[in-house]
């Protein structure tokens, strides 16, 4: 910062010096002059959610116009699908109708949006042959579309790790909808256009112009099939600063035998001579979880539609229990889906209602069905 | 001031006696017991004044007797719909299968699906030494001696390969897991394979068996004199004065007076009984299910005598 403004002061003695002089005197500028710093410009809907919860000293008569406001243009609470939101009727039902007209065929290359979901819990399923199976139960919260970014228009300044990212475009994904006289003025101002109630989490999905879909479009858990295989991701869990034992798996040292201070270190870190200093990527004590990780390849082995609950393969999934997390189409290719999923998504009115309460992929055991037998050879 | 406090504390102490309720120990406290008669008896004199409410029936002992039906006291990992959907699974496992009442303790007659099994299936009879977990993944674990080789299989209660439990002796032993016989003389855990099944009249409480079991020398797998264990007979034979001195020293006898560990450690009554509301009627008709299924076994045709 001081060296450009030197430079500045400089070329301006030089210019100076140039209008009573004709000699030109250039002075070599050999670095950059700044700190080739990224600026960290955040997307536009990173904004402070949560108003300061001062006392506004309204009147109980009206706390109760506000209220009568946010259930006139919102509709009143109501219980969906086993999530505490509110009855959106203002949500305008043409996108569906427009989406059929100039619906495009899914072809394998192309993406589809994704969801957010809670991590409810884990409990194991039992595959027709005996086997038994540890599934995690994620819940999609009360998704809806709020707004659409063509890729003519998408310029994030931070790239996401995407191949041709010019030619996708950017879903922008709310999950639970949320008071809105809690929230600021700007944060509520995202919501203006699409019509959907201000909603507590955002996301953002990188979508084929084709996957697009109109602001204010539910999404549920029909978005995905029974059979599927589908990547999370999810913040792992915030474990601390932790030592070498708990974060790398190291053994330590015994507990006794004359062992003195060393129970749990990491002992030698490094070798001498030629190789004397720690190499980089040395496993060491630090910071452990609270990163972002993305699970892939996991099956979704059953679908509850009431409840918007999707059981999917193993417990490893990152983050805690009602942590949030997000689920994608797989990226690995001998994973990816052979026919076509619901595209661009599974609306309300076509086949929602006539999806059964719970899906079963073929393998897996229902509980209403009989005991597994082995035939006798 | 300071007696005043203790006072109170006392007071409190007693009013939460009777509303925290151990989830997972067979048998009521003493503390639970002693309070549930005054509070019948309050009951009684809260009908005679006002008109009595109408509430959901759901009996006392389904905790002891359900006790997988309650999610894991853990509050990080609670979720109303997991939860729910969780019980949803296992009344329709339920509804395929009987899975009895029993205890730590009792003896039980496991039929399930082998595939390397000659006949596909394996029959195994055992006393049940250890039961944990909540939800579909409740466990139990069967423990016998065959061929003078001890033999402990852990079934999973809603594993779907399961045929058919049967209890062949319903009753409770004096503690709440029997690790203890795997280092007991064999005797203790050896049960005839061809036992048949006794019945209890309807309505009696479980029995209790007292029975003392007599421990094996050194050297064990648990330091069994640290566990303060009611049914082992001979334990004081083989301490020495340092393991004496050793188990005083883990001993913690001020837990049984710390209400937050309690609390933490169970589901409070309000919610066990919402939970129970929600099964109770299912549960209720199945077991009435059983019961007719039951007499209509044990009547049989007398054989016409050629």
């Amino acid at each position: 910062m001081l060296r450009t403004v030197i430079c500045d002061l400089a070329r301006l003695r030089l210019s100076g010096s140039t209008a009573s002089s004709a000699a030109v005197v250039v002075t070599q500028v050999r670095e950059k002059g700044h700190l080739s710093r990224p600026r960290l410009r955040n997307p536009y809907w990173f904004i402070r959610p949560q108003r300061s919860q001062t006392d506004d000293l309204v009147t109980g008569e009206n706390r109760s116009f506000i209220k009568e406001v946010i259930h006139d243009t919102y509709g009143v609470p109501a219980l969906i699908k086993g999530v505490q939101t509110y009855e959106q009727r203002q949500l305008i039902k043409t996108p569906q109708a427009s989406a059929t007209e100039d619906a495009q065929p899914w072809t394998p290359n192309v993406r589809r949006c994704g969801l957010i979901a809670r991590k409810i819990g884990q409990y194991p399923l039992w595959l027709k042959n005996g086997e038994r199976v540890r599934t995690t139960l994620l819940q999609v919260v009360d998704n809806h579309v709020v707004k659409y970014i063509p890729p003519e228009e998408y310029r994030p300044a931070q790239q996401p790790d995407v191949k041709h990212l010019h030619r996708y475009g950017c879903l922008v994904v709310g999950a639970e909808s949320t008071n809105p006289a809690l929230l600021t003025k700007e944060y509520c101002g995202l919501f203006k256009d699409s019509g959907v109630m201000p909603t507590k989490n955002l996301a953002r999905f990188i979508v084929s112009p084709q996957a697009a879909l109109a602001p204010g479009t539910p999404l549920n858990v029909g978005h995905f099939r029974v059979g599927d295989f589908v990547d999370v991701r999810g913040k792992t869990v915030d474990h601390g600063f932790q030592g070498v034992v708990k974060r790398h798996g190291f053994k330590g040292m015994p507990a006794s035998h004359g062992v003195t201070k060393t129970h749990r270190r990491p002992g030698n870190i490094g070798g001498g001579g030629e190789k004397g200093r720690v190499w980089p990527g040395t496993k060491m004590p630090g910071h452990m979880g609270n990163r972002w990780r993305i699970i892939k390849g996991l099956r979704i082995w059953r679908v509850n539609t009431k409840y918007n609950v999707m059981w999917v393969q193993g417990s490893s999934v990152p983050g805690s229990t009602n942590g949030l997390v997000y689920i994608y189409d797989t990226i690995l290719p001998l994973r990816r889906p052979q026919l076509a999923p619901p595209f661009p998504t599974l609306y309300d009115n076509d086949a929602e209602e006539q999806l059964p309460e719970d899906i079963w992929h073929e393998q897996v055991h229902n509980f209403n069905e009989e005991s597994i037998t082995y035939k006798p050879e | 001031m300071n007696v005043n406090a203790r006072f109170l504390t006392n007071r409190i102490a007693q009013q939460c006696a009777y509303k925290r309720i151990v989830t997972f120990s067979t048998k009521p406290t003493e503390q639970s017991a002693a309070a549930a008669v005054p509070q019948q008896q309050q009951q009684q004199q809260h009908d005679a004044v006002a008109p009595p409410v109408r509430k959901p029936i759901v009996p006392a002992h389904y905790r002891f007797v359900y006790p997988e039906f309650l999610p894991d006291p853990k509050v990080e990992w609670r979720n109303s719909i997991r939860e729910k959907l969780e019980r949803l699974d296992m009344l329709n496992r339920r509804r395929q299968i009987e899975l009895p009442e029993f205890y730590v303790g009792s003896i039980l007659a496991v039929t399930s699906s082998d595939p390397h099994a000659a006949g596909k299936t394996s029959r195994f009879v055992g006393i049940c030494i250890h039961r944990e977990r909540c939800g579909l993944r409740a466990r139990f674990i069967l423990r016998n001696v065959i061929d003078h080789q001890g033999i402990e299989i852990v079934y999973e209660l809603y594993d779907p390969t399961i045929q058919k439990v049967e209890v062949l002796r319903l009753e409770k032993r004096l503690d709440d897991s029997l690790f203890y016989l795997r280092d007991a003389l064999p005797e203790f855990s050896t049960f005839d394979e061809h036992m048949e099944a006794e019945t209890l009249e309807e309505g009696t409480p479980v029995p209790i068996n007292e029975l003392k079991v007599v421990l094996r020398p050194r050297p064990w797998l648990e330091r069994w004199e640290r566990q303060n264990l009611r049914g082992v007979a001979n334990i004081d034979q083989y301490l020495k004065d340092k393991h004496r001195k050793s188990s005083e020293k883990v001993q913690k006898p001020w837990e049984k007076y710390d209400l937050m560990k309690q609390y933490r450690a169970t589901i409070p009554e309000e919610e066990q009984k919402e939970i129970f509301a929600e099964v109770h009627t299912e549960l209720h008709t199945l077991e009435l299910q059983r019961k007719r299924n039951k007499r209509k076994r044990t009547f049989v045709k007398p054989k016409h005598l050629a």
